[in-house]
């Protein structure tokens, strides 16, 4: 018997897969979302959440981001 | 054994997967700029055939074909009757069999040559007639007089060189100014909207119905302007068939002009009425010069000489004299970028990528910063093309400043390449792959036919024998679903 299980599968570097694994475990995103946790840095979680991820991931980025250049006068 | 999907689980993913078939899972859409050869590829059979009837067509095709498929071509030139395959494979040693199979594929996708039996039944390449009897007339001579070549009084207003430049650039020019949506709406006709509508560079708006600018066309601003030109005729081409133009008409009479003379005056006698019309339309673009409508004679300017030059790799000649074409773009490791520019259009593509912070008479001044950079790689702008175009107008000054020791193949500050880089990378830290996954195998023996015979189709993404676990890309789920079934029906 096999089981089969649409969705999509995300490559991503190991920090990212445990930030993943962090918004899962605490429902960031009002649900889990991740059906299978394949390895290192693959994933496998379900395609309607790829937007609302994509977003939450942008929101992160935005915070660990400090701006670098100076405008100066 | 029977393949059970996990129903439930199944039935709401295909229904959201409907939805969102169109969804973009990594967005990053990319405007196609194809080169002569792969626009004729995309073309019908018939279309190509028409084309060879125009020995322009044919050098031109002919000077875009791989070396060996040259060599190919000019050896079968004279040769009445096919060639067996065997022996065009003799021609080439062993160790380039990589190159001549590439050079045969490109022959047979442009159908320069044909499969033609040979009597014995051993299979023969046969150059088509068309294209063998145009390229002898295009390298031989022979055929008619280029209808434009008729001869012509002298000019008594001839304009030089640096006229038709400025000309073709200040036409050019507004028709970009027209895409970032300046003031300068003048000068712009109905027909050249409707290509850009068309071509999906600029869209209707939901509101007021006036033209925006669309993802595709932040990209085409930053192409050279070679390339701009090229993929804005592959759009004319595409309309003008509803305009009753041919396309292999109009097309063979950009190429013609591509092989003219920059700064000689040509003639339009003989021309047909369709071509005329074309020809006012070339003129509203600055592909050529006319003084008058009915002037009776017109000036290829550079924009036009340059379209046989979009080749992917190679430089275009610039478009300009280089006294014109000074960059004027110098970016500090600071972040800033100062340009000396007093052109709208300059400022406006420059506004794309950086926040503007000062604006004088003929310098602007802005900084590169991460939500401007953001700004633009959501617009469908790529790092490499923000990074090219500041290259492309870096300022003379550039050239000679130090980059502080560090040696590096650009000229700009190699922090700031890193850094645009960076901020793209930093949005793509995730690949997403539509698949399905494949899990709980009963015995490894199960597993490792199912991954093969997946490998072996090219679809599998991710597999681990340890867990049993495998993934196929979403389109080929059906095919390994069927190779399952019978599989598992005959053991």
């Amino acid at each position: 018997m096999v089981n089969v299980m649409k969705g999509v599968l995300v490559e991503c570097d190991p920090a990212m897969k445990q930030f993943l694994l962090h918004l899962d475990e605490t429902l960031a995103l009002g649900r889990k979302f991740i059906l299978q946790d394949l390895d290192e840095t693959h994933l496998f979680i379900s395609a309607d959440i790829v937007e609302t991820l994509q977003a939450r991931v942008d929101d992160l980025m935005d915070q660990l981001s400090i701006p670098v250049h100076d405008k100066g006068i | 054994m029977v393949l059970r999907e996990s129903q439930a689980h199944y039935a709401r993913m295909s229904e959201s997967s409907k939805s969102k078939s169109s969804l973009n899972l990594n967005p990053s859409p990319t405007l196609q700029c194809k080169d002569l050869h792969e626009y004729l590829k995309s073309r019908s059979a018939q279309f190509l055939e028409t084309l060879y009837n125009y020995p322009t067509i044919c050098l031109a095709v002919y000077r875009e074909l791989p070396e060996l498929a040259r060599h190919f071509v000019i050896r079968l030139l004279f040769v009445e009757q096919p060639v067996p395959q065997a022996v065009v494979t003799s021609w080439v040693s062993q160790a380039f069999a990589k190159e001549q199979a590439k050079a045969c594929e490109a022959l047979s996708e442009l159908s320069v040559w044909q499969e033609a039996p040979i009597p014995g039944g051993m299979p023969g390449w046969m150059l088509a007639l068309s294209f063998k009897k145009n390229l002898k007339v295009a390298l031989l001579g022979g055929g008619r007089p280029w209808s434009m070549s008729s001869s012509l009084e002298p000019d008594g207003k001839a304009r030089d060189v640096a006229f038709l430049d400025a000309y073709a650039l200040e036409r050019w020019e507004c028709v970009l100014h027209y895409m970032v949506g300046s003031a300068q709406t003048e000068g712009i006709s109905a027909d050249a909207v409707r290509i850009l509508l068309h071509a999906g560079l600029m869209t209707r708006d939901a509101e007021d119905g006036s033209a925006v600018i669309t993802r595709a066309g932040f990209q085409f601003l930053l192409l050279s302007t070679a390339k701009q030109v090229w993929l804005f005729l592959q759009h004319y081409l595409h309309t003008a068939e509803k305009r009753s133009l041919s396309a292999a008409e109009c097309l063979a009479f950009l190429y013609q002009l591509s092989f003219s003379t920059l700064g000689k005056d040509y003639s339009t006698e003989g021309m047909s009425n369709n071509m005329l019309v074309f020809l006012q339309h070339l003129r509203e673009f600055g592909l050529v010069y006319q003084r008058k409508r009915k002037a009776g004679r017109f000036f290829p300017t550079r924009l036009a000489l340059n379209i046989s030059m979009v080749r992917s790799g190679s430089t275009p000649a610039p478009l300009c004299a280089p006294a014109q074409q000074r960059g004027y773009i110098m970016v500090e490791t600071n972040y800033r970028v100062y340009a000396y520019t007093q052109t709208n259009l300059q400022v406006a593509l420059l506004g794309l990528f950086t926040e503007l912070m000062y604006r004088f008479p003929n310098l602007v001044v802005g900084v590169l910063t991460r939500e401007s950079v953001r700004q633009a790689l959501r617009g469908g702008i790529t790092a490499e093309q923000i990074i090219h175009y500041l290259e492309q107008h870096a300022h003379p000054q550039m050239l000679k400043s130090e980059t502080g020791g560090i040696r590096s193949s650009s000229m700009l500050p190699p922090t700031v390449v890193d850094q645009i880089k960076l901020w793209e990378t930093e949005r793509n830290r995730f690949v997403y792959t539509e698949g399905v996954v494949y899990n709980q195998f009963l015995s490894q023996a199960d597993f490792v036919v199912l991954r093969d015979y997946a490998k072996q189709q090219g679809v599998l993404t991710w597999q681990s024998e340890r867990s049993r676990t495998m993934v196929v890309t979403r389109h080929g789920h059906d095919d390994v679903k069927k190779f399952w079934k019978r599989y598992s029906k005959t053991s």
